[in-house]
């Protein structure tokens, strides 16, 4: 009785988590389904590819190379190399940046209560309006100092409204960890840097890793600053994306095969700091 | 040359006076302790000795040295905290080894001096466990060593037992006091527990709203407490204090309250001058009031068992004296219940009084 209950169990549990993959994973499926199709399958309902083609993915770094013959031809002179180096250069720069400036104010915010309450309260501002209405000042305003179309400005930007994300969060594992032992390395000789490097730090990593994956996908999955701030040098994967439409039609195969490149870097890494992101997502309990 | 001297420290925060002027010394070998309710400044204290707060005014030394300016690291001194303060991260080799190495002590020394450390306070045996793994007992001996390991000439001890339940505190409490005499260090060990200040403690300062209000031997303390607050402090079951005024009666001087006569003509000469005419409190610890069956002497008040507390060889009573209540701590007696009649007689070598107005002890 009791071994066909766990069996039971078992099998319940496996069948949920069974569930939720085919839910999380179908939707990559059929990216990738789409990816290898030519364009006469791009609306038909198959999975699996009638004649698979890599052509989409020839076509992102060869943009000249038309797919299905020239009625697909784009606009599109640029390989997609260019996007994707943007890509990893803002979302990476703004992401680091973000941690590290949340960071150190949530060290101050929760250690010293520096600024009182009000600036804590006042960062939130940022998240209060939609990017949409602030957008267009802000494309004036860029314009008038010359960053549109940089790599500061991009990053000076996601950093800017990441930063609210990083500061509470951080501000929440930091609050975790009792003054006493940092007090306790203090009086053992530390100096306040060391303290923060030695103590601080390593037990916040989780945090940290949490909290600049949570930042880096915001970043690289966001669109409208990209393609209001860009204009040809520092395009974007997902401004990039949205560029893939022919005389005829959106070019969904091609669009796919983006979306499959631009899966992979967020993929690999998430594999690599799994170990960190656990902890990271119990929401630093050390104790 | 004592080890630490204390000097009319003061500690504002804001309009509040968390420390309002202490002075003290503690000398090589001995465990002074800082005891006070909640929030009478002796944590701060403590804090402020260490360097973890700047003083508002008031100086300290240790070993004869003022390190008012001189930052935590420096001032040769061990903290213990309240919660141990373990570092999770670090195994118990490293937790005591950090501020060698911080100090960049070369290795073999360090590997040496760590392990003299762990051997002294027992910990020799789990020196790669990690700090999150650790008991309440271990983490409190890995706390200890971490404060002793740069030979401190001072060791402070932030209520090390108050977040341990009853039972394993007692152990600890032994524990804790058996390393201090292996050790040997100048302590100032902080405390709102009575008993643990009793049993740990050479001297004993009790504090109240950022003031010592007496200091002396445990002894000094619990008998000749010089205040009120002093004496409604120490000791378990707290102490009767019964309000009265003197009285003459022809030559006889007695302390007279609403229910209570008490013929104290020996003291006469000793309280007179200063207990005239003055509103009283006489204070008597329950285990200076016996009781008995019958009436073994001309001076025993007649009183009410309302409850009997047995604790072993000895029992608490509560009594009722017409309509004063007071406990009384003797042998426990069979034929004494609920609702008997007894008869009490106060130890009058061990009375204690104060004036009402100023809390201070007159006898």
């Amino acid at each position: 009785m009791v071994r066909t209950k766990v069996a039971a169990k078992g099998i319940g549990r496996y069948l949920l988590l069974i569930i939720v993959s085919v839910w999380t994973l179908a939707p990559v499926a059929w990216m990738v389904s789409l990816s290898f199709k030519g364009p006469i399958e791009w609306y038909a309902p198959n999975l699996i590819p009638i004649q698979p083609t890599i052509d989409n993915y020839i076509s992102l770094f060869v943009p000249t190379n038309p797919i299905g013959g020239s009625f697909f031809f784009t606009s599109i002179t640029e390989a997609i190399t260019k996007p994707l180096i943007n890509s990893l250069i803002v979302a990476g720069l703004g992401t680091i940046f973000a941690v590290l400036v949340g960071f150190l104010a949530a060290y101050g915010v929760s250690r010293y209560r520096a600024g009182g309450t009000f600036v804590i309260f006042f960062t939130l501002l940022t998240r209060m309006l939609p990017g949409a209405t602030f957008v267009a000042p802000l494309m004036v305003f860029y314009a008038s100092i010359g960053l549109i179309d940089t790599y500061a400005g991009l990053i000076l930007l996601y950093t800017a409204v990441t930063l609210t994300y990083a500061i509470w969060l951080m501000k929440g594992f930091i609050d975790e960890i009792p003054p006493e032992w940092e007090e306790a390395a203090l009086l053992e000789g530390a100096s306040p840097w060391t303290v923060l490097r030695k103590i601080t730090i390593p037990l916040t990593k989780g945090g940290l890793v949490a909290c600049a994956l949570f930042i880096l996908i915001l970043n690289w999955s966001e669109f409208l600053f990209a393609l209001v701030i860009s204009v040809t040098q520092v395009t974007t994967l997902p401004v990039q994306i949205s560029k893939y439409v022919s005389a005829v039609g959106r070019m969904y195969g091609t669009m796919a095969s983006i979306g499959l490149v631009a899966t992979i870097p967020s993929l690999v890494l998430a594999y690599l700091i799994q170990k960190h992101l656990v902890t990271g997502f119990t929401f630093g309990r050390v104790r | 040359m004592p080890r630490l001297v204390v000097k009319n420290l003061r500690k504002a925060f804001g309009t509040f006076e968390a420390v309002k002027d202490v002075s003290f010394q503690v000398e090589e070998k001995e465990t002074l302790c800082l005891l006070g309710p909640s929030g009478c400044g002796k944590t701060t204290t403590l804090r402020i000795i260490a360097g973890l707060e700047v003083p508002t005014s008031g100086e300290v030394f240790v070993d004869g040295r003022l390190v008012n300016d001189v930052p935590p690291q420096n001032r040769q001194i061990g903290l213990v905290f309240q919660d141990y303060a373990i570092f999770p991260h670090l195994s118990v080799f490293e937790n005591i080894a950090y501020g060698l190495r911080v100090r960049k002590i070369p290795k073999a020394q360090m590997k040496t001096k760590v392990h003299d450390t762990a051997s002294l306070i027992g910990v020799d045996g789990i020196l790669d466990v990690p700090g999150k793994k650790l008991g309440l007992s271990d983490m409190q001996r890995v706390a200890i060593g971490r404060s002793i390991v740069l030979n401190p000439k001072l060791l402070l001890l932030d209520e090390p037992l108050s977040n341990i339940d009853a039972k394993a505190r007692e152990r600890m409490r032994a524990e804790l006091g058996k390393l201090q005499k292996e050790i040997g260090i100048a302590t100032v060990y902080v405390t709102h527990d009575q008993l643990e200040a009793m049993t740990l403690a050479d001297r004993i300062a009790v504090m109240r709203n950022g003031l010592i209000e007496q200091m002396g031997t445990t002894s000094e303390i619990y008998d000749r407490a010089r205040t009120l607050f002093v004496a409604k402090f120490i000791g378990s079951p707290t102490m009767n204090l019964i309000s009265c005024e003197l009285v003459y009666d022809g030559n006889r001087a007695i302390l007279k309250s609403e229910d209570l006569a008490l013929d104290v003509t020996e003291f006469g000469e000793t309280i007179g001058g200063k207990a005239k005419g003055k509103e009283l409190v006489l204070g008597v610890r329950p285990e200076d009031l016996s009781i008995d069956v019958r009436k073994t002497n001309s001076s025993a008040i007649e009183a009410e068992v309302q409850l009997v507390e047995p604790i072993g060889a000895k029992s608490i009573y509560h009594l009722r004296m017409s309509r004063l209540a007071v406990l009384a701590k003797d042998y426990a007696m069979l034929d004494i219940d609920v609702g008997s009649k007894v008869w009490a007689t106060f130890n009058k070598d061990k009375l204690h009084l104060f004036d009402k107005k100023t809390e201070e002890a007159i006898l």
